[in-house]
């Protein structure tokens, strides 16, 4: 597909509020950058017709992953600074520009964008999916019925996780509930 | 065709692919050169969503609808990504409710959050 405006702006927006989140001095106002990041990039999912994505990223990545670091700040310490933005160190952008450097020489052997014979999209698992997810799960979204059914120990997984991050959290606070 | 051209035309197909080198790299960049270990947090974030925005990217087709199976409809865009994506965020919120948790610990025991403060504490 060709950049359409939404998209070509969406993709602006997040990556001038990533180098905000970058240089911005103060952290809260990081933070803040950083949401309204996630939000942006929630709603390209909504554009690459990934509303699931878009609904997590929305509420998990804007919503909570802003609170938890609203609470760390809350717990630490905000510091009146001098300068808006952090002076650039170009030694390290040299070394970060070497690696996105690297990065890219990749780009031009990757598919087009919305290639339907791309191998992700034309491949055979896809395809068994989407034809027999409804037959053997009886879940119209073939996205929940990937996520429950067919890969439901990932999911376990995901669920230990979270889990133990709660338990590592608590013993790190040397806490025994969260209050 | 010369190299720029064909560089611009590379653009034009490929320009979600660019957008994450450069989410990326401003993830590196705050991972890296942040003084403040809050924001190398948030560095880390950016790089992840640059890793989702690839996947996501590599399973959209054009004109593909969202993948909720109905009769008739379709084409549809792969399903398998989304649900790597999925698990993917979740287990990126519990890293960072371990990562900040760890950070408030670090707070109330050296009273600082800059890395080099932080280095001439702990060996002193």
């Amino acid at each position: 597909m060709s950049l359409s405006l939404i998209e070509g702006s969406l993709l602006v927006f997040v990556i001038v509020c990533a180098i905000g989140t970058a240089l911005l001095k103060n952290t809260l106002a990081a933070v803040i950058a950083f949401a309204a990041y996630s939000l942006g990039i929630s709603i390209i999912w909504l554009v690459l017709q990934a509303p699931d994505v878009g609904l997590t990223e929305a509420a998990v990545g804007a919503g909570i992953m802003t609170i938890l670091f609203l609470i760390a700040l809350a717990n630490t310490v905000n510091r009146d600074t001098d300068r808006l933005f952090e002076s650039i160190r170009w030694r390290t952008v040299a070394f970060v520009a070497a690696f996105v450097l690297v990065i890219g020489a990749t780009v031009p052997s990757l598919p087009a964008i919305g290639d339907p014979t791309a191998p992700v999209v034309g491949g055979e698992v896809t395809q068994y999916y989407l034809s027999n997810a409804y037959k053997e799960t009886q879940v119209k979204n073939a996205v929940t019925a990937v996520l429950a059914a067919y890969r439901g120990f990932d999911t376990l997984g995901e669920a230990v996780v979270v889990f133990s991050a709660g338990v590592v959290a608590l013993s790190v606070l040397r806490r025994e509930v969260f209050t | 065709m010369t190299a720029l051209a064909l560089q611009l035309e590379l653009l034009t197909t490929h320009y979600n692919y660019y957008a994450v080198m450069l989410l990326l790299g401003i993830g590196l960049y705050t991972l890296v050169e942040s003084p403040n270990l809050l924001k190398k947090v948030i560095g880390m974030n950016i790089f992840q969503t640059g890793i989702f925005l690839f996947f996501v990217t590599l399973a959209y087709r054009t004109g593909g609808n969202p993948p909720i199976v109905t009769d008739g409809g379709g084409p549809y865009v792969s399903p398998l990504p989304h649900v790597l994506i999925l698990t993917a965020i979740v287990v990126g919120v519990s890293l960072t409710a371990v990562a900040l948790a760890l950070i408030v610990r670090i707070y109330s025991e050296y009273g600082t959050l800059d890395e080099e403060r932080l280095e001439e504490l702990y060996y002193d």
